[in-house]
């Protein structure tokens, strides 16, 4: 997973490289070649146009993303630049320059399903990061590019983050969590995993069958909490599901249970009778820690239901499910820059382990290619 | 209805276009980047987003508009063009006996659409079975279950039997004697190459006509590489593009009906048995920029101004009757939700924009007031001024609305009437948003 952002990301290092190469090699200085050896673009002394391509064959994809942008380029003031630059020993990145790579960035962003308001604040992120910075020539350039990004990623992943594990250990029991989401990105199943990760951990799980819409729904939960040796707390189809989880809390204190996980039905964030009702959910039965569960292979909606999820209800944090499925990672940054709020977990496949605790600095590492995926 | 800050830039920077006496690069090249915005927003693949919009600006900057057509209606008609080219018109499911096959990623709505699809050919008169081949996912054999019970609709499935290719086979035995049978699947990824294998033998035994991708409308990025894969496993016929009653525009279904040269068959649009419909690319390629019905964007646009002449003429005289209110209400219905309409207007797009909550008040208004004036008699309508106490009381109770909400219309009526007395002659100017506050309530007249 997440192969595909490190391709893209570095597409984005290479355009801002050959950005800062175009500026040295515009001086065109035999000794700058050895020090640059490994960009043979910019180390010939052909003229300025010539030198560009060069650059250009080098970075296919940030070159495309540059076409299509097809910003009119201003080339007398660009030789005038590299005029003085020759006398110069250093390079300052400006605003023009960043342009191009930060579409590079933008797109790569986009690719990763980072939806498209989160994709511009980061790529605004990391051009205040950038702008103004004196660039040694011959210093990595892609290294001042990743410091940017890997910067404001983890700022926007670390937000109010909070320990899983140590949350639990230090609430009051039963502590209550209830999820919710949208329809089909896995709320039952992820009921399932987390129950399974806390009694791995010696904990006494409750599930609570809050799905009394959708058909099938509680004999689903149910199949979990017989595999799973748990009590499930039920009502019938078309029940209350306040009333359910109610219960379910009754239960969990009357037998000394620690923890209750309660499920609730899918329901679109535009139905307003259906968000009134998850409305009642929390107000009747108080959870301790909301849980919202999306797909990691959302695109752009991702943002606009998380906004509606965490503008009725005080979303504590988040799991992304389906992240097996090649999901490019976007989400999860797209869903923590908008509810503000940590992303708990990870669900990477079908069966009750495939569930990952999630550390910022882990996505970004991958993302940013440093780690294996 | 979520408010579309995208559909307003966009439609700035068509503005912008339309103001211009020619087209110029610059303008091309913003227009073109706000629709890239809109499309990208909407989840259409990048690349693909890419291949468009040079696409598009070459045909704008290229091609002459044609006589009558200004630049802004030329380069909204390459888009949707273009648009249609990528989508198509939607792939026919007969009404006839067939072997229909569901497939897709987890969680996509595959059996809720099962269903759906079910009570659709029950309803047009085929006899439809559906077959529950999903025999991993806990709760799915239930949920199928229940749902085709509630129907009517018979079902087959085998609890505990985890061959699906082998369920799939009996299941088909067993509904050998109905119309339409349709195969529900577990949900898999591209990369499960278990389950791609064990789709490709439900396949081998399913024999069926229509092998339909179900795909959630908020899939991202990902939605082109998961329809090739599974277009390249079962070759499928169609697209079925679920949850759209959200704020999903679809576009990662747009992609994968692109990638795998196919069309979109159903949409679906709630939660119920009834809530699929067929697919129809302009209303899909409207909701994808987030802007207003473009095909009748740019018809509109010449019917404007044939409307405004009629209009005019008629209020020329100074007769705005009840019957006069009605028709044009029945108008703006027909062409479709009222937010949409009014970014059609030229107006519209002039400046002011009313917020998503008055939309709302001022529709569910409207709706009241063409029920109240069906309960009216037609001289009523022609002279509203018959109307007495009694005949409100004769006229709520016949359309179950309060009398004040009768006497509510009578007085917009009445306000309506004298602002267009009032603006004689200027009829192509008239103000819509004065006109819609008064349909809004709790607005002194």
């Amino acid at each position: 997973m997440f192969n595909r952002f490190k391709e893209k990301l570095s597409g984005f290092k290479e355009a801002l490289s050959s950005k800062i190469q175009e500026k040295v090699g515009a001086k065109a200085d035999q000794a700058e070649k050895a020090t640059t050896a490994e960009k043979p673009a910019a180390a010939s002394s052909q003229p300025q146009q010539e030198a560009r391509s060069g650059a250009v064959s080098e970075a296919p994809k940030a070159r495309e993303a540059e076409r299509d942008s097809s910003k009119p380029k201003n080339r007398l003031s660009f030789l005038e630049k590299a005029k003085t630059l020759v006398f110069e020993q250093e390079v300052v990145l400006e605003e023009k320059d960043l342009d191009e790579p930060l579409w590079a960035l933008e797109m790569a962003l986009l690719e990763s399903d980072v939806a498209l308001p989160v994709a511009e604040e980061i790529v605004k992120e990391v051009k205040s990061g950038l702008l103004g910075v004196k660039k040694k020539i011959g210093a990595d350039t892609g290294e001042l590019a990743e410091e940017a990004l890997r910067g404001a990623l983890l700022n926007i992943l670390s937000r109010n983050h909070i320990d899983f594990d140590e949350y639990i250990s230090d609430k009051e029991k039963p502590v209550k969590i209830l999820f919710v989401g949208v329809n089909g990105t896995g709320k039952t199943t992820s009921i399932a995993k987390v129950a399974k990760h806390l009694m791995d951990r010696g904990y006494s799980v409750v599930l609570a069958a809050g799905d009394t819409f959708r058909a099938g729904a509680i004999e689903q939960l149910e199949v979990h909490g017989n595999k799973l040796g748990l009590k499930v707390v039920k009502h019938k189809t078309g029940g209350d599901p306040a009333a359910v989880i109610f219960d379910a809390i009754e239960y969990a204190k009357a037998h000394n249970k620690d923890v209750v996980l309660a499920d609730t039905a899918g329901r679109l964030h535009t139905n307003i009778n259906l968000m009134d009702q998850m409305k009642k959910i929390v107000r009747v039965t108080k959870p301790d820690l909301l849980i919202f569960v999306d797909e990691a292979i959302a695109g752009n909606d991702a943002v606009e239901r998380a906004r509606l999820f965490n503008e009725s209800v005080p979303i504590g944090g988040s799991i992304l499910t389906k992240t097996d499925a090649d999901a490019k990672g976007g989400s999860a940054i797209s869903v923590a820059y908008i509810t503000g709020k940590p992303v708990l977990f990870l669900g990477i496949g079908q069966t009750y382990p495939d569930l990952v605790k999630f550390e910022p600095q882990w996505l970004v590492d991958r993302l940013m290619g440093e780690a294996e995926a | 209805m979520v408010l579309d800050n995208l559909g307003g830039s966009l439609r700035n920077a068509l503005r912008r276009i339309a103001s211009a006496n020619k087209i110029d690069k610059a303008l091309v090249d913003e227009a073109v980047r706000e629709i890239q915005r809109a499309l990208l927003q909407a989840d259409v693949n990048v690349k693909l987003v890419m291949q468009l919009s040079n696409k598009i600006k070459e045909r704008a900057l290229d091609e002459k508009p044609p006589a009558g057509m200004n630049p802004r209606e030329h380069v909204i008609n390459i888009v949707y063009q273009e648009l249609i080219n990528l989508v198509g018109r939607g792939t026919d499911v007969p009404l006839k006996k067939q072997n229909i096959m569901l497939i897709g990623l987890q969680g996509s709505g595959k059996t809720t659409t099962a269903a759906k699809l079910a009570t659709y050919f029950q309803r047009k008169g085929l006899r439809a079975a559906v077959i529950c081949a999903d025999t991993f996912r806990a709760g799915a054999y239930d949920q199928l279950k229940a749902l085709c019970e509630r129907q009517g609709i018979f079902f087959y499935g085998e609890k505990g039997n985890p061959d699906a290719a082998a369920v799939a086979k009996s299941g088909l035995e067993a509904a050998k004697r109905y119309d339409v049978k349709i195969v529900d699947t577990a949900g898999r990824h591209a990369l499960e190459a278990d389950l791609i294998q064990e789709m490709m033998d439900i396949h081998a035994v399913a024999n069926a006509d229509q092998k339909l991708l179900v795909m959630d409308a908020a899939l991202g990025q990902q939605a082109s590489e998961q329809a090739r894969a599974f277009n390249e496993a079962v070759q499928i016929t169609g697209v079925i593009i679920t949850k759209l009653d959200g704020t999903a525009k679809g576009g990662g279904a747009l992609s994968a009906v692109a990638e795998t040269k196919t069309s979109v068959a159903f949409i679906g649009v709630g939660e119920t048995p009834a809530d699929l419909e067929k697919f129809e690319a302009d209303r899909f390629i409207s909701r994808l920029l987030g802007m207003g019905d473009i095909k009748t964007l740019i018809e509109r646009a010449q019917e404007v101004q044939t409307d405004q002449a009629v209009n005019v003429d008629a209020l020329m005289r100074g007769k705005f009757t009840l019957k006069d209110m009605y028709q044009q209400m029945e108008a703006m219905n027909k062409l479709g939700p009222l937010k949409q309409i009014m970014q059609m207007l030229p107006m519209g797009g002039l400046g002011f924009e009313l917020s998503d909550k008055e939309y709302q008040m001022t529709k569910t208004r409207l709706d009241k007031y063409r029920v109240i004036m069906d309960s009216m008699t037609a001289a009523e309508l022609e002279d509203p001024k018959i109307i007495t106490a009694s005949r409100i009381v004769r006229i709520s109770r016949g359309s179950g609305a309060s009398t004040d909400l009768v006497r509510e219309l009578l007085k917009s009526h009445q306000a309506m009437q004298k602002a267009i007395k009032g603006m004689r002659g200027g009829m192509g100017k008239m103000n819509m948003k004065r006109l819609m506050k008064r349909f809004s309530p709790g607005t002194k007249m």
